[in-house]
């Protein structure tokens, strides 16, 4: 790729705050990487294992040195290998956390939360005490971090690299060294973050669910090279995912809450184009939330189903129809007045309501499930 | 008494002197070899090697072609400085820190390398520069086996003989240490002599070598 | 294979000559080093007998004499390190004899030598370190001290001594230039080019250094062993050491 791929910019003309180029070819292992992201926002680096996250990630950070980079943040050139300019690790005004912990160990947590602060100029985006709070790991000020938990470190150390005051923040795969439960516990936490950061996110993670919850942008990443990026809603919603995302196919959308109804457990989350039913604790209205719904969930009517369980019903119109890997699906992407949705059929079921760009029909969503 | 009293305390003034000397490069030089690369890196190790393994008397003819009077450090010393090495207390204190050098470098690198070299990057990533990151990080997760690594340094700084017989004499009062102690007394056949600052020298390499073993296990907790 | 066999009729008479000759192993004081070398290939030659030397200080040599190393006989520079094996039976008694004398010198470095004329020079702040032999156990060394503590400077020039383990080491030092002046024996600083004597002690006034050889006890070749005395002090022999600057026995 040679143009830059846009992800959240506002309007075209724009410089982005954030560019990333590095290309590297280094026995066998390539890195070909073209990025532009917003000033705001999470972006998440998915892809499998060997894709070349981390080394990406490092080369960002600076750790690693990727000849015939260049790296653009907020207007400060930070590298440009062909004027010769490279900032070190230390004078880049980043945040980093690895996927282990890695407090030090020879000092109380208290001593690792302020080592950055101490260090960095730059007034940090979130106050000391606020941070502890949005963490919880206000008890754990004095204690040493081999007494700590999994879960705790990490979150220790995103709150250490937070008081360092970075204009962005990279976390490389900070949850897979945990089990589901700490994971769980964690992720509430990095949501509240991302709600309450204003510096842009670079996240890595080869898990699905990380990204569906926590992103608003995506790049997937494949043997060093960047597959597809966009905002998250539509790269996922894309027909051409390559095949390692193909299951992921389908739509985060965010809704409103518009009523929850106790006696049956259900909310009611509307968005432009419907609303869906889902199950679910009842929550405010007018709270933001946000779904996802997988192309395999959803399937196609010409006319609207009656007297049937699936609970969610959505005029929509065709978009696109495209042949999906296997052979013996299609992916259908749908446009429910504004709002994407991507279904996936038999080419059987296709042929037979002569589905086209154009049609009208109804989606059913089988599935609904809540991220946050 | 007082003269194996006098040699106990002339060989430990020496051995400290000489481990304080060789402490700034050869952490200098653990570090370097412990997370560097560089052509000739194997020739620094090998030349870092050799006191170790050439006979110690070889150690001493070199210092001596070195440091005497005519030889290229020695002339340079005795006429810019006036400070004169061979045949006495310095030339001492040379012989074991040139002895005990590669004891010292090889702990300090291998202290060093069992040191996550992530808790460095993570140091990087908060703003230290490199100097911060050796002192603030590097060197407190290293410290004991750098201390463990000193501590050998010192004990084989206490024993050492042969380069020191070689550029420093026997010079009573002056540059007899404990091991050229006992030598010279069995050499004049002063038996007793000999076992008492024999006694000595076990009983110092002893709490040496146990207070290294200690410091070195305790770091792997 | 008709070439191996004047090789095997060589070999087998190298080994019967061998099997008759003896070895004798000498315990030499180091001043002797150059001259006993040059004698050993004369003896074989004449008598068919090797010689092998071990050099050092007299009184190191006297000590591993009395620690049962395998000595046949022993030429020391002192009579005081024989007299001591002598009181401890550890010679054969009868075969001791002086076959040599020496001279004490004092020698400095041929080039840039320190200003040294006589020996009160010692004493003065020019010469910052003087070799000498180590007093207890080298001979030349004893003979130093007591020269020097007969002439009172001893006290004066202690502290600047660097005692050293034979006299080819002192030789070495103020070779080398570590040492400004040194005291060895004439025959020393004769072989030396990169020395010269400073100082003469007259034979009337200095110490009497004579060489006594005798026949150590545990010899297995006693016969051979006084032999080989015998033609150290006989005129062939003498021969070559006084060309060595060595004194006839007085």
């Amino acid at each position: 790729m040679t143009s830059a791929d846009l992800t959240g910019v506002d309007g075209p003309g724009q410089t982005p705050p954030i560019r990333i180029r590095f290309r590297l070819d280094r026995g066998g292992f390539v890195l070909d990487l073209d990025l532009a992201l917003a000033g705001r926002g999470v972006t998440a680096l998915f892809g499998p294992s060997g894709a070349g996250k981390t080394t990406c990630l490092r080369a960002i950070a600076g750790l690693e040195r990727v000849p015939g980079g260049f790296l653009e943040v907020n207007r400060e050139v930070w590298q440009d290998d062909s004027r010769g300019i490279f900032r070190p690790t230390h004078r880049r005004a980043l945040g980093y956390v690895f996927q282990e912990a890695s407090l030090f160990p020879h000092l109380s947590v208290r001593k690792n939360l302020e080592y950055g602060r101490r260090r960095r100029a730059v007034a940090p985006p979130v106050d000391f005490d606020h941070l502890i709070d949005l963490v919880a790991v206000g008890p754990l000020l004095e204690r040493r971090p081999e007494t700590l938990s999994g879960g705790e470190r990490q979150r220790v150390a995103i709150a250490r690299a937070l008081l360092a005051g970075p204009r962005l923040l990279l976390l490389d795969e900070p949850l897979a060294s945990l089990d589901r439960a700490r994971k769980d516990e964690i992720l509430p936490f990095l949501e509240r973050l991302h709600r309450e950061l204003e510096i842009p996110v670079v996240y890595v993670s080869h898990a699905v669910d990380e990204v569906v919850r926590l992103a608003d942008h995506l790049v997937l990443l494949a043997e060093g090279r960047v597959a597809a990026s966009g905002p998250l809603t539509e790269t996922l919603a894309r027909l051409d995912l390559p095949e390692e995302f193909a299951d992921e196919a389908g739509l985060v959308i965010e809704g409103t809450v518009g009523a929850s109804d106790p006696t049956y457990g259900l909310v009611r989350l509307d968005f432009p184009g419907g609303s869906v039913q889902v199950v679910h604790s009842a929550e405010a209205t007018g709270r933001r939330l946000r779904f996802q719904v997988k192309a395999r969930d959803v399937s196609v009517a010409l006319e609207k189903p009656r007297d049937t369980s699936i609970l969610n019903l959505v005029p929509a119109r065709v978009v696109a129809v495209a042949e999906a890997k296997g052979g013996a699906h299609v992916l259908v992407r749908l446009d429910a007045g504004g709002t994407p949705l991507v279904a996936r059929i038999t080419r059987l079921s296709r042929d037979r309501l002569k589905l086209a760009p154009g049609s009208e029909v109804w989606a059913q969503i089988k599935a609904v499930a809540v991220l946050a | 008494m007082g003269e194996v009293l006098q040699i106990t305390f002339f060989t430990l003034g020496v051995a400290l002197l000489g481990t304080l000397l060789i402490l700034p490069p050869g952490i200098a030089l653990g570090w370097w070899l412990a997370r560097r690369d560089w052509p000739g890196k194997a020739v620094v190790e090998t030349f870092v090697a050799l006191p170790l393994v050439i006979p110690p008397v070889a150690t001493g003819l070199i210092l001596l072609k070195l440091f005497g009077r005519r030889g290229p450090f020695g002339y340079f010393l005795e006429r810019t400085l006036g400070v004169e090495i061979v045949f006495t207390w310095k030339a001492v204190v040379l012989a074991t820190a040139v002895m005990s050098f590669p004891l010292l470098v090889r702990t300090a690198r291998v202290a060093f390398e069992e040191i996550n070299p992530r808790f460095e990057e993570a140091a990087c990533t908060l703003g230290a520069a490199p100097w911060d990151v050796f002192w603030t990080i590097t060197l407190p997760l290293g410290t004991r086996g750098l201390l463990a690594g000193c501590v050998l340094a010192f004990a084989r700084a206490l024993g050492e003989f042969g380069a020191t017989v070689m550029i420093a004499g026997m010079i009573p009062g002056q540059t007899i240490t404990l091991a050229l102690g006992i030598y010279q007394e069995v050499q004049l056949g002063r038996d007793t002599e000999a076992l008492k600052l024999l006694a000595i020298s076990v009983v110092l390499a002893f709490a040496a070598v146990w207070l290294s073993e200690r410091l070195l296990r305790g770091r792997t907790k | 294979m008709k070439s191996c066999r004047p090789i095997i009729v060589a070999f087998i008479a190298l080994v019967a000559i061998a099997a008759s000759a003896t070895e004798l192993t000498v315990f030499a004081a180091a001043s002797l080093s150059d001259s006993l070398r040059v004698i050993a290939p004369v003896y074989a030659k004449a008598t068919g007998d090797t010689v092998r030397f071990n050099f050092g200080a007299s009184g190191t040599l006297a000590r591993q004499i009395k620690e049962g190393a395998p000595a046949d006989l022993f030429v020391s520079a002192d009579e005081l390190r024989v007299d001591q094996l002598e009181k401890a039976g550890l010679l054969l008694p009868g075969t001791r004899q002086t076959i040599l004398a020496n001279q004490l010198v004092l020698i400095v470095a041929a080039e840039n030598a320190a200003p040294v004329s006589s020996l009160a020079d010692l004493a003065k702040v020019g010469v910052k370190r003087i070799a000498i032999g180590e007093p207890a156990t080298v001979p030349v060394g004893t003979y130093t001290k007591a020269h020097l503590e007969k002439l009172g400077l001893w006290t004066q020039v202690a502290g600047k001594c660097v005692p050293l383990e034979n006299v080819r080491a002192v030789l070495a030092a103020v070779e080398s230039g570590n040492a400004d002046a040194g005291f060895v024996y004439r025959t020393d600083a004769l072989i030396s080019q990169k020395v010269r004597v400073a100082v003469m002690v007259p034979l009337a006034e200095g110490p009497k250094i004579t060489y006594p050889v005798a026949v150590v006890r545990s010899t297995r070749a006693p016969e051979a062993a006084k032999t080989f005395a015998g033609f150290l002090a006989g005129p062939e022999a003498q021969k070559i050491f006084a060309k060595f600057g060595f004194l006839p026995p007085n």
